[in-house]
């Protein structure tokens, strides 16, 4: 594979491409058709970037679609600008993430302008990706699902928005913003309880609500799960519903050791992920905090 | 499983398998060491129910996990799939956009080409606007009868299933039948125990399929709802290739006569 070749003539299309734009800044070039010159040198931007993905320069490709991106800007062709951004933003993921979110970001600044809400979500949520795994910074992470979910919610995608919101609720609740979580997971169950499809899953959605409550407040999850209960009977018949009763019993005698047994059982049948045990963890500590006695 | 003795063949295994047991039996109850192979083979016999309906259990345990582990991914599934659907649905109101598009633009080339032209397009009906998309709502009509038809009739399936089950009443009977028939003073004391493990067993494995029926039922449940749902988008996936086709044959029809307008 002759790839460090392509290197090379990706290279030297930069260098045209520069002289072009550059020749096409000066008096003459401007008045012979500048514009034809700066068109053919975004072109040869976009090949050259594509060369080099070839020869896997990330960066280089990365900063040839911005190079293209913003001569398209420059000519008003906003919608080959946003795309030559995005194209950036993919090729930067595997080697800036910084700078992948900052051409993301103005990806999404054009879509928002042009009123395609759709895609700008779609960018949204690759965004807080990275975010998620690379660049990890939770509290970003948030602002970007949830303004990924509300765009979708204006347009209608109501289950991608739903997507985008368990993930906010999630880590809402990891650090520790309950009110916020239990409001998104009571929104999402209610939404999807009488949707045929979705119903399986609403059960879900309503054992992470109560488990935020509980780990605010017993009471509270008390109220919240008969409140639960009542809109949404299928909930007392799963497995999960069982489990928070008897976790709230071994809560009111603070005995931990109810606590832990009935969460091994369900485990057993079940597996808890990461987010569940980490709130069910929490729940515990307040018993034996109540308690005083070390773990 | 019978527990009436057949004293021929098996007492070689019995040597073998007794024998730590007669030690066994030795320390607490010598009375039994001289047990008849009749009983003998009773007690043998009752730690095999024993060991089975352990299995039993526990694999109706692992039946159970396995259950919900599928529903988890139906779930996961279904919401995906949801989700494709309705970007399914956007595309498809976005070529019709782009239909209507492309049919102001070919008026205007029709008007640029020539006055004629223009003419004519005075006479041609003006494009109507878009239809809204109703889809979402037939959709999920469709899934919820299809649902409930599959929810009434696996309701009828789990009564007969319950009322003519052969292996739970026949374990059971046998259970308690064979001990109490075979119960003869000495042993008498050795089968009550063992009957009291074996009803709990069997009443975990009762309610364990019991649970493992309600789950399956969910489980076609969501797999019915799973086919409408993917049928429906097979259906708008087709259509969608058409406009596609349409759009593509347009456009480049479009892009010849700007070329040649030049």
């Amino acid at each position: 594979m002759d790839n460090s070749g392509k290197e090379k003539e990706a290279m030297q299309l930069m260098a045209e491409a520069d002289k072009k734009v550059k020749s096409s800044g000066s008096f003459l070039g401007g008045m012979f058709g500048g514009n034809h010159k700066v068109e053919d040198a975004c072109e040869m931007y976009a090949r050259a970037a594509n060369m080099f993905k070839m020869a896997k320069n990330w960066s280089a490709a990365g900063s040839a679609f911005c190079q293209a991106a913003r001569l398209h800007m420059q000519m008003q062709n906003k919608l080959d600008s946003a795309t030559s951004f995005v194209d950036a933003g993919n090729a930067y993921k595997k080697a800036d993430p910084q700078e992948a979110i900052n051409c993301l970001n103005a990806a999404i600044d054009i879509y928002t302008d042009m009123g395609r809400f759709t895609i700008a979500a779609k960018h949204h949520m690759t965004i807080a990706e990275i975010y998620e795994s690379e660049l990890v910074d939770i509290e970003k992470t948030i602002a970007h699902y949830e303004q990924a979910a509300d765009y979708y919610k204006g347009e209608e995608s109501n289950s991608s928005a739903n997507k985008c919101l368990l993930k906010v609720g999630s880590y809402s609740a990891q650090l520790e913003q309950y009110p916020k979580a239990i409001e998104i997971y009571e929104q999402v169950a209610t939404s999807t309880m009488d949707n045929p499809l979705l119903k399986y899953n609403a059960k879900e959605y309503f054992w992470k609500a109560a488990l935020c409550h509980f780990i605010v407040d017993e009471l509270n999850a008390k109220l919240a799960i008969e409140k639960y209960e009542g809109m949404f009977p299928a909930f007392s018949d799963s497995r999960e519903c069982k489990l928070l009763k008897k976790l709230l019993e071994a809560h009111e005698e603070q005995n931990s050791e109810a606590f832990t047994e009935a969460v091994k059982e369900f485990d057993s049948i079940s597996r808890l992920d990461q987010w569940q045990t980490t709130m069910l963890l929490r729940i515990k500590k307040t018993i034996q905090g109540d308690a005083g006695d070390l773990k | 499983m019978s527990a009436y003795p057949k004293t021929h063949n098996p007492f070689s295994e019995d040597d073998e398998e007794e024998a730590p047991r007669r030690g066994f039996n030795f320390d607490e109850d010598p009375e039994e060491s001289s047990l008849s192979p009749a009983e003998r083979r009773q007690q043998r016999l009752q730690q095999e129910v024993m060991r089975t309906a352990q299995s039993a259990v526990d694999s109706s345990q692992r039946s159970i996990g396995l259950i919900y582990q599928s529903e988890k991914v139906g779930t996961e599934t279904a919401e995906e799939l949801i989700r494709q659907g309705e970007a399914l649905k956007r595309t498809e109101r976005m070529i019709d956009n782009m239909d209507q598009d492309m049919k102001t633009s070919q008026r205007h080339i029709n008007t640029i080409k020539s006055v004629w032209g223009g003419m004519v397009n005075y006479f041609k009906a003006k494009p109507e606007p878009p239809r809204p998309a109703q889809k979402d709502q037939p959709v999920s009509y469709e899934a919820n009868s299809s649902l409930q038809n599959a929810l009434a009739e696996s309701k009828q399936q789990e009564d007969k299933y319950h009322a003519s089950h052969p292996n739970l009443r026949k374990l059971e009977t046998s259970g308690f039948g064979a001990s109490a028939s075979l119960d003869n003073g000495p042993s008498d004391q050795n089968g009550y125990p063992k009957n009291k493990q074996l009803r709990a067993a069997h009443q975990q494995l009762d309610t364990n399929l019991d649970e493992m029926a309600s789950g399956l039922s969910r489980l076609r449940g969501l797999g019915l709802g799973l086919q409408a749902e993917i049928n429906d988008q097979d259906v708008s996936l087709d259509s969608l290739l058409n406009k596609a086709d349409n759009m593509d044959g347009k456009i480049s029809s479009t892009n010849r006569q700007l070329k040649n307008l030049k």
